[in-house]
């Protein structure tokens, strides 16, 4: 807790110059050592999903490759860690821990990225027009939203891929491990997506509702603006903290899901390199090869932890009322 | 306020009957063929026919979901090689795999899930509150600092991956498994307790956060300075006085949560191995069991529905200042 004559300076050295909220709030979050160690931690799994090739390849390995010499009759591996596996191989197949570690960040944040991207785009637009049109449009998107905030987002998330697995590819025997695990991945974005997106459109909708009757609105209605020039010209720059807010919010929160679903048997499936994966079938092996559990168990909670402590940091930033 | 909670339960029952309706045409309607999958590897025309009428899969789209809203309201028969079978109300129809009525796997699942988040709930609220109302009462302190920042950290940390570790490394409780609490209520706490301290430990952590807020914010009313104005004990002014109107806005987390989480305790239920509706959810997802699947995202938004409606209506009793909403 920073010692309250510090934190009026620093506000008042910040509100000195005329800076729009947002740079405020980046400025703050500099600032912030939390935020700038966790937000390092995120960047570098970034760059190790973004480099994954190039650092498997440095390591000399695939993360598909078979390697039974390496495994004994029983299916444990016989190598420990050695500097042509830098973290041994896998039980029963063989295959390198190194380069599955590497490629098993790419699904988690692909998913969660592309779920976070699809979701705030949906949320921001279904709560911009339902706050703003008023009217049957508000009472009909408002119980669009009431309904899916209130569906049990879990055993749907379940359920759904099901359906559509059998729809995209037939019968469930008849079809290749390849394009199973291509439609499990679009089936979980979309899942995610659809179930996503409802309380950000809330939040937006009831900000929306006290804006649009400032007067800055009023102005540029009577100045004959048009209606989507006031949406997006007008209206969206002052819903930027709510946005940042809940999306820094969301991101960790989809890598959890992804995560969890994966290891429940209904997100992605093999060969997909996941970390999901890994920790489903490591766990029976967490005596004889800890490292085949641990590394993605701690690849997944540092992430997780270091962007959750981001997005607290991020909402302190944007929102100093709730400074702790 | 009547017209409030009539308006509220006509809007839950909308939301009941359109994921009826939703769910029915996204898993029946769908191009896929259970019948098929029924019939297995050594399957004939004759035999499918057969499998598709029993299931009632050649009738039309809406005389299926017609015939799906009858079992459900007053039961149905259902016809299998000329032999006739009474379903009764609710009927949700015949698991694929397992031949049972899907009712009756639903009443076997439901207890284990409720005996969980219950159990859990107990050791979550006992712990969030304890932890949270000591650390408002150190507010600044070390105490309040370690027990904030750690329950920061607790919060992050992946549900799933806590669950792994505790269950793989954990070894001193009691082995995991599900007795019914009436045949006999010490092997059901026994077999129980690894389940109830993971999920109860872990959501203390934000029941800490929740209390700790309220609480200071109900230790800085007037009515607590009166209550040590007048030389009230300060254990009683915090214990008596501060908690009792701190734990309204927890009690109203609590709620909303609850709901969440018996829909939610499939991670618990799989990792500890206890036969709750997530394991069967999950068995249905693998077996392709679409009736028992349908029912259990039927009894899943029931659940959450009738939670959210009671929380809303015992909220506007509680707090007179929503009913203007």
């Amino acid at each position: 807790m920073a010692c309250p004559t510090e934190v009026i300076h620093r506000v008042e050295r910040l509100s000195t110059r005329g800076k729009s909220p947002t740079a405020i709030a980046f400025a703050r979050l500099r600032t912030d050592r939390v935020a700038v160690i966790c937000g390092s931690i995120f960047l570098f799994f970034v760059l190790i999903a973004i480099f994954a090739p190039l650092l498997a390849k440095l390591e000399g390995q695939s993360p598909t490759a078979y390697h039974q010499e390496l495994v004994d009759d029983y299916g444990f591996p016989t190598i420990g860690p050695t500097s042509g596996h830098w973290f041994g191989v896998e039980p029963r197949l063989g295959r390198d821990l190194f380069a599955r570690w590497v490629y098993g960040s790419r699904p988690s944040l692909i998913v969660a990225t592309s779920v976070t991207v699809i979701t705030s785009l949906l949320g921001v637009v279904v709560g911009l027009v339902a706050g703003f049109a008023g009217g049957w449009t508000d009472r009909i998107l408002s119980w669009v939203i009431d309904f899916v905030l209130s569906l049990p987002y879990l055993l749907f998330a379940i359920a759904v891929p099901a359906v559509l697995l059998s729809i995209f590819v037939g019968p469930a025997d008849g079809a290749s491990v390849d394009q199973v695990s291509r439609v499990r991945f679009i089936s979980l974005i979309l899942v995610l997506s659809l179930f996503g997106w409802a309380g950000l459109a809330r939040l937006i909708r009831g900000e929306v509702l006290s804006l649009r009757e400032r007067e800055f609105i009023a102005a540029a209605r009577v100045l004959g603006v048009p209606t989507s020039k006031v949406l997006f010209k007008e209206l969206l720059p002052n819903l930027v903290a709510p946005i940042v807010v809940s999306t820094s919010m969301a991101l960790p929160s989809y890598i959890v899901v992804e995560a969890g679903l994966t290891y429940l048997g209904v997100g992605l499936t093999e060969p997909t390199p996941s970390w999901g994966v890994t920790i489903s079938a490591a766990q029976s092996f967490y005596r004889a090869d800890p490292l085949y559990l641990w590394l993605p168990v701690l690849g997944i909670t540092v992430l997780v932890v270091a962007l959750s402590l981001l997005g607290d940091s991020v909402r302190d930033a944007f929102d100093p009322r709730t400074r702790r | 306020m009547l017209l409030y909670i009539l308006k509220r339960v006509v809007s839950a029952i909308s939301v009941v009957v359109v994921t009826l309706v939703a769910s029915f045409a996204l898993f029946f309607l769908a191009p896929t063929d259970p019948a098929g999958t029924i019939c297995g590897t050594r399957c004939n025309a004759d035999r499918l026919a057969e499998i598709r009428s029993s299931l009632g899969l050649d009738e039309p789209p809406i005389e299926q979901i017609g015939g799906y809203m009858k079992g459900i309201l007053v039961g149905r028969d259902y016809t299998t090689s000329g032999v006739v079978q009474h379903c009764d109300a609710p009927c949700l129809g015949y698991s694929y795999t397992l031949g049972q009525p899907v009712t009756k796997l639903l009443a076997q699942a439901l207890p284990v899930t409720v005996s969980i988040v219950l159990g859990g709930a107990v050791v979550y609220l006992f712990f969030g509150v304890l932890f949270g109302t000591l650390s408002a009462q150190r507010r600044g302190g070390t105490l309040d600092r370690a027990l904030i920042g750690s329950s920061i950290v607790i919060n992050s940390i992946p549900y799933f991956v806590v669950a792994v570790l505790v269950a793989l490394y954990v070894t001193v409780l009691p082995h995991s498994e599900y007795h019914p609490l009436l045949s006999n209520p010490l092997l059901w706490a026994s077999g129980l307790v690894a389940a109830w301290l993971t999920l109860g430990l872990t959501n203390a952590a934000a029941y800490t956060r929740y209390s700790r807020a309220s609480m200071i914010e109900s230790l800085g009313q007037d009515f607590v300075r009166t209550a040590r104005s007048k030389g009230i004990s300060e254990r009683r002014v915090v214990y008596r006085h501060g908690l009792r109107a701190a734990l309204t806005p927890v009690v109203t987390i609590f709620g909303i949560d609850l709901a969440g989480q018996l829909t939610g305790a499939i991670f618990t239920e799989q990792i500890f191995g206890l036969p709750g509706i997530g394991v069967l959810t999950l068995r249905a997802f693998n077996q392709y069991d679409l009736p028992v699947l349908m029912g259990c995202v039927l009894l899943g938004s029931v659940v959450l529905v009738v939670m959210n409606l009671v929380v809303d209506i015992v909220y506007t009793v509680l707090d007179p200042r929503v009913r203007l909403g």
